[in-house]
């Protein structure tokens, strides 16, 4: 589907990739972060060339956030605390209860609580919660895939401003949007017939980047 | 009447002629009434009959030859066509997974078999066919049931939930770890009819061994101290063997760099 496609990411960077349905940007997003069967290419990570990171490893560092946000049973708090139970994060410090607490506020859901059922939460939530749960891992590079298709402005909202704290922690940010411009991004590319081409361009360095082809 | 030794009232040939005329009379119902399952009735009978009269006279010829590699031979043979069962019975599952099924269907049908019959039984030679054939076939065709049960819920559970193992692998998971909360589910899943069965027991049936034994002439205690074995033997059987072909086989849904094969990238599709 996708062929000849080139990208790189600078550090705090938020790039945008827009396009017609179908024309392979959730692939192209899922190939950025290994989870694309059968892809070939050339990924790099600062200087790294993706074969010298374990699967998993890079996936901690460039970590997708699917277009349907999954949580899986239990509270938030689980939900929240659940990379940190994986193996590939195994002794790395768990975040306390507070910084949980003080994360949930932080996208306007101090009303919900840790203690709340994950099943019990509303689609806006859900995507929030998802959200966070990555964002807390700070991987280097963030990819969305839609994160605010199906939510409500207030919820789309509080979705931009962590996106956009981030990035200004210096975290890369590649996102895959169907709506008009929220300004966050320095850069909006088109991906469209298996090519990626510069919708309107920002100026940043690469200071990391990543390239696929 | 016809007696034989050990106080067990033969069925002979009249018996069988009565007992066939029930499922005429069905069969006649189901001509005037036009239910349609005739057909399915008559070949059901006929395989009744043609399969346990085959089954009597081999077993009667494997008891009389009392040779230990007939009776590994057998139990091999069973397993083989256990394996061949349970693919069938599990559309879900990704192909090739045959040598995994054998090798948890094997493992559970010998290890627990001979685990009775040696240890706890104590019978003398160690593969005396009357007690290891009927003991391995409830072995090994209950296991059956539950594993095919685990595998089946396994992969439909994987694939009804194939955002979540995305979620999971892209935060890190391994397929292991991925793939969990379905394991767990399917391991119930195949525990639940001999869970199920356990429970009822005693209360809403006689379990088929016990019911023989009865039959037999063997005093209803000591059927009960054998039936309660085979349960115990089927559990353990069912749980050993669900949870071996799980772990052999979940990994054959991800690639080899750990990503879920959702439908329409696997190549066997």
């Amino acid at each position: 589907m996708l062929d000849g496609v080139s990208l790189s990411v600078a550090a705090g960077e938020i790039v945008d990739i827009v396009g017609p349905s179908g024309s392979g940007k959730t692939t192209f997003l899922r190939a950025l972060a290994r989870l694309l069967p059968a892809a070939s290419g050339e990924l790099l990570l600062g200087s790294v060339p993706a074969e010298k990171i374990p699967a998993t490893e890079w996936r901690c560092r460039v970590a997708l956030q699917p277009q349907k946000p999954a949580l899986t049973e239990g509270d938030v708090r689980a939900n929240l605390l659940l990379p940190w139970t994986l193996r590939v994060r195994h002794g790395r410090p768990r975040p306390s209860d507070a910084a949980l607490a003080e994360a949930l506020a932080s996208v306007g859901l101090d009303d919900i609580g840790l203690d709340r059922d994950a099943a019990r939460l509303s689609v806006g939530q859900v995507a929030r919660v998802a959200l966070l749960r990555v964002t807390l891992t700070t991987p280097d590079v963030l990819l969305l895939d839609e994160p605010d298709a199906a939510l409500d402005d207030d919820s789309a909202l509080s979705v931009a401003t962590l996106t956009r704290a981030f990035a200004e922690k210096g975290g890369a940010v590649v996102r895959v949007r169907h709506h008009r411009s929220d300004g966050l991004a320095a850069r909006r590319l088109l991906l469209e017939g298996g090519r990626l081409a510069v919708s309107s361009a920002g100026t940043a360095s690469p200071a990391r980047e990543e390239v696929v082809s | 009447m016809n007696e034989a030794a050990g106080g067990v009232i033969v069925i002979g040939p009249w018996q069988l002629a009565l007992a066939t005329l029930f499922v005429v009379f069905v069969g006649i119902v189901s001509v005037r009434l036009a239910l349609g399952i005739t057909k399915d009735l008559a070949i059901a009978t006929v395989r009744t009959y043609v399969q346990l009269l085959a089954l009597g006279f081999v077993l009667r010829w494997v008891f009389g030859i009392n040779s230990p590699w007939l009776v590994l031979g057998i139990l091999l043979l069973m397993v083989l066509m256990a394996s061949r069962i349970l693919i069938q019975r599990s559309p879900d599952a990704p192909r090739g997974i045959f040598a995994s099924v054998f090798i948890s269907q094997a493992l559970t049908g010998f290890l627990v078999t001979f685990a009775v019959t040696g240890v706890i039984v104590q019978v003398k030679p160690w593969y005396l066919p009357q007690y290891v054939i009927p003991l391995a076939g409830m072995v090994i065709g209950n296991s059956m049931t539950g594993i095919a049960l685990a595998l089946e819920r396994m992969f439909a559970d994987l694939d009804a939930r194939k955002d979540e193992v995305l979620a999971l692998t892209a935060l890190g998971a391994t397929p292991w770890e991925a793939s969990h909360g379905a394991i767990r589910l399917a391991l119930r899943a195949g525990l639940i009819p001999t869970i199920n069965s356990m429970a009822a027991a005693g209360i809403v049936f006689i379990p088929g061994m016990m019911s023989g034994q009865i039959l037999a002439g063997a005093d209803p205690v000591t059927a009960t101290g054998y039936q309660i074995v085979v349960m115990l033997m089927v559990a353990a059987a069912t749980a050993l063997g669900s949870v071996v072909a799980l772990v052999l086989t979940y990994r054959r849904r991800f690639t080899p760099d750990g990503v879920f094969l959702e439908k329409g990238m696997r190549p066997d599709s």
